[in-house]
């Protein structure tokens, strides 16, 4: 039983990779490749926030204010300077470059006091950036935002649909690889006993210094994206709601392993589908962040591992037996 | 006549099993010492009897009234003073701040013993409207005994009150703690041996979270075989 | 420039720093004593102005819009420090989480009620219009925040220093072990602060409504992010602090309001990156 179990496990991915590899094949439905797009540059971002509150445990509010950097440096090269491939990269280096400048800043200011500092910085920050991209009108068009070519090469939603999916696959094995190096292993240190990391002698800001710029970087490349896919831009990209999306995805996929954020953005975004959908049934479903809401309090609260992180649970306690719900394995 | 009854608890920090079954009693109008290496367990037994380190076995009597299960405001209430290893004053609020928030009921019976105390330490008296966080190391010790005084409390815990005194300033304290006697039961936890065993009437070795040995304080007196065996002085 | 400009922009930097103030205060103290940043203090913020408008809108009476907007807001205070906050006490990371979830239902749950459009909101007859004094002119409404706001701001200070409530929420945020081995029972007490912190928010929220003259869900927000920097720069835990720092904050706001709109916010995140760099523990932060 036991190996079966974990026979399908290693081989789960495997398989949902080639049925997604193949699925334009079967059905190049233009929206459902839009959607599904969006599933794996979003199962990014959530990773990327992963990094810091499940490998590192540092709360961010802010963390969609480097997917509107990223977001807004793709429009605005490709609709002021040129939509070829050349500015393109540089759009996405401007983009990372900038992300690295903002996280390193609010890193430096914040990482070495309470948690809740951080918290309260990124989410002030992300407010800052959205006033800029409300009132620096001449060059975001304020709140409407605007449309944007992109290179013609991604312009073919099937081409852009694979690209996406090979940007999910590397970033995947990209942290994961992170994630174990020995690095990670320090992140992990700190989430654990923050104190005792010190007393070992690791410079403990300089590590969550290091992570807050890597998170914010890979989510600057989702924003930019994220940008490609609509190919148009406006300040929600700043706004809670996609910090919200970071942190439900996250938490409602798993903390602490990645592959949950994979997980959470899949369910998320197709709840998102689901419930503009259902708007036409009933008003109330326009309000669908108090379901996501109401969900992430209740998530938090009473399963704050997840569905990946109680799966991995079930499975460790199978293999040896530990009581579910047991302290330590809550990494918070 | 027996005021506290404390029978094998344990207690963990964390994953830390820091007391493996810990007993004594304290009689009404003694000083009972409990002594021991540092890391012993001293410390946590007075902040378990608190309710500050909950037990997970055992059992704590206090007046014929099971409080092992109790929160730490009840315990309280129920008559015990605690002052800490670090005297816990309220370092921001002044000498008469500090004294008023620790008397609960503000009736005769507390004025009487505030004026006591007063009398007791003089010092606190003319220091009253000063920030408590002001005071000098012996200044602090003898707020933190009056305030654990004033509180209507039968038994006092007092966590090592030498610590970190000058040699005249723990005389003087321990004078006072002696004095207080008279009014009120104190368990102390000390490693200053000498002068503990002044004051002392009976006497508890704690080591690995376990009383090891234990009885009259003139018996360890006398006894210098147990002392070396238990404390490593002569 | 002239007297009357820099008058009335005075005027409206204290009026906004006495709306801060009635937020941020009870942010700080909750944090003080209990160590939970509360996210969702904005929230009941935002709900203060709602409940406060649609009191006064039904009734006409603007007393009853403000009894009814506090009263309000210490029930939805008292209904999430038991049940929401209370269960996770200790854990702060799951704090911060689940304060920032409940901050987006509570400002969703607005629009549920009233709509997702913006409300118009009446300055109430008696408190409506303006003096004029030397060619110079105030408007009573803001005149009547900064009265109100130095009343309550009075009323606390006196709290805090002449009540044995007081004494034990200062001794408490000073030392929460120590208040309980002297026999006060510390949830209680956190309890009492959160529901005081919630209603003075709400109170807050309904004053506001007449002065912007418009409320909207995301108000909550807005105000949230000023108390935040107010209470990182005046320093967690300190009333006077908060004090301080929403007059400096709502002053700053004011002027620049006036010469470079765009750049007010900048400037309060700018004083608060200052403060974070030169004494985190903020300008009146207490030393544990």
């Amino acid at each position: 039983m036991r190996m079966i179990s974990r026979y399908t496990i290693g081989l789960l991915p495997i398989v949902i990779i080639m049925l997604l590899a193949a699925y334009p094949f079967m059905n190049d439905s233009r929206s459902t490749l839009i959607l599904l797009s969006k599933i794996f540059i979003f199962a990014v971002f959530a990773m990327s926030y992963d990094l810091l509150l499940g490998y590192t445990g540092i709360v961010s509010f802010g963390h969609a204010m480097f997917f509107g950097i990223g977001a807004y440096a793709i429009g605005i090269v490709m609709y002021k300077i040129g939509d070829s491939m050349g500015m393109l990269l540089l759009a996405l280096l401007i983009g990372v470059v900038l992300a690295a400048i903002v996280s390193y800043i609010v890193g430096i200011l914040t990482l070495r006091l309470q948690s809740h500092f951080y918290a309260m910085l990124t989410l002030a920050f992300a407010g800052l950036f959205t006033v800029l991209a409300e009132k620096w009108r001449s060059i975001t068009k304020g709140n409407d935002g605007f449309p944007f070519p992109i290179p013609d090469f991604f312009r073919d939603r099937t081409t852009f649909y694979y690209f996406a999916l090979v940007f999910m696959i590397l970033f995947f094995l990209l942290l994961r690889r992170f994630t174990k190096s020995p690095l990670g292993r320090v992140l992990q240190a700190i989430r654990e006993n923050e104190q005792r990391t010190a007393s070992l002698g690791y410079q403990v800001v300089h590590y969550k210094v290091i992570v807050s710029v890597v998170a914010g970087v890979v989510a600057a490349l989702c924003g930019g994206m994220y940008g490609m896919t609509l190919r148009f831009v406006n300040t929600s990209v700043f706004s809670m709601n996609t910090t919200l999306d970071a942190l439900l995805m996250t938490i409602i996929g798993g903390i602490g392993t990645l592959y949950g954020g994979v997980i959470g953005a899949a369910l998320i975004e197709l709840a998102h589908e689901l419930l503009t959908s259902l708007a036409k049934v009933h008003p109330i479903f326009e309000r669908w962040i108090i379901f996501f809401g109401l969900l992430y309090i209740l998530v938090v609260m009473v399963f704050p591992l997840g569905i990946a992180g109680t799966f991995k649970l079930w499975l460790k306690r199978k293999k040896t037996s530990i009581p579910l719900g047991k302290r330590d394995d809550v990494p918070w | 006549m027996t005021l506290l009854k404390v029978e094998e608890i344990e207690t963990y920090i964390e994953q830390y099993h820091i007391l493996q079954g810990i007993s004594f009693e304290v009689l009404k109008g003694e000083i009972t010492v409990l002594f021991g290496r540092n890391g012993a367990g001293k410390t946590t037994t007075l902040r378990s009897v608190m309710g500050l380190s909950p037990i997970s076995k055992g059992q704590i009597t206090f007046r014929g009234e099971n409080i092992g299960s109790l929160p730490t405001y009840e315990i309280a209430r129920r008559g015990i003073g605690y002052v800490p290893e670090d005297q816990g004053i309220f370092k921001d609020l002044t000498v008469e701040e500090n004294m008023r928030i620790s008397i609960l009921k503000r009736d005769e019976s507390a004025l009487e013993k505030l004026e006591w105390i007063l009398n007791l330490f003089p010092d606190l008296k003319t220091l009253w409207h000063r920030k408590s966080g002001l005071l000098s190391g012996g200044q602090k010790q003898m707020l933190a005994l009056a305030r654990a005084y004033v509180g209507d409390n039968e038994l006092l815990l007092v966590d090592e009150p030498s610590k970190g005194l000058a040699p005249i300033m723990v005389e003087k304290v321990m004078q006072a703690i002696e004095q207080m006697k008279e009014k009120t039961t104190v368990v102390l936890v000390e490693q200053n041996f000498f002068m503990a065993s002044t004051i002392g009437d009976r006497f508890y070795i704690v080591d690995e979270g376990r009383i090891v040995h234990h009885g009259l304080m003139q018996e360890l007196k006398e006894d210098e075989d147990a002392r070396k065996k238990y404390l490593g002085i002569a | 420039m002239n007297l009357d400009v820099i008058v009335n922009l005075l005027v409206n930097g204290l009026a906004t720093g006495m709306l801060i103030f009635l937020l941020a205060s009870g942010l700080s103290l909750i944090f003080g004593l209990m160590d939970v940043l509360n996210f969702s203090h904005g929230g009941l913020f935002a709900w203060g102005a709602y409940m406060g408008v649609w009191v006064y809108v039904s009734t006409g009476s603007f007393l009853l819009a403000v009894v009814g907007a506090v009263l309000g807001g210490v029930a939805i205070g008292f209904i999430l420090e038991r049940w929401i906050i209370r269960p996770i006490y200790g854990n702060h990371l799951q704090q911060i989480l689940v304060t920032l979830g409940v901050m987006l239902v509570l400002s969703e749950l607005l629009k549920v009620f009233w709509g997702p459009n913006p409300l118009n909101a009446a300055v109430p007859p008696y408190l409506d219009g303006s003096w004029q004094l030397g060619g110079i002119i105030l408007i009573k409404y803001r005149l009547f925040i900064i009265i109100v706001g130095i009343l309550l701001l009075v009323g606390i200070q006196l709290l805090l220093t002449r009540t044995k409530l007081g004494l034990v929420v200062r001794a408490g945020v000073l030392n929460k072990e120590m208040v309980q081995a002297l026999g006060y029972n510390i949830k209680r007490i956190f309890s009492i602060v959160f529901m005081l912190g919630a209603g003075m928010a709400a109170l807050g929220g309904v004053l506001l409504a007449p002065y912007s003259g418009v409320i909207f869900s995301e108000m909550g927000m807005q105000f949230a992010i000023l108390a935040f920097i107010v209470v990182v720069i005046g320093g967690m835990g300190s009333v006077q602090g908060s004090a301080v720092a929403s007059v400096l904050v709502g002053l700053s706001g004011a002027f620049m309001a006036y010469y470079v709109p765009d750049l007010s916010l900048a400037v309060n995140m700018l004083l608060m990156v200052l403060v974070l760099l030169i004494k985190p523990s903020g300008l009146y932060g207490l030393k544990r």
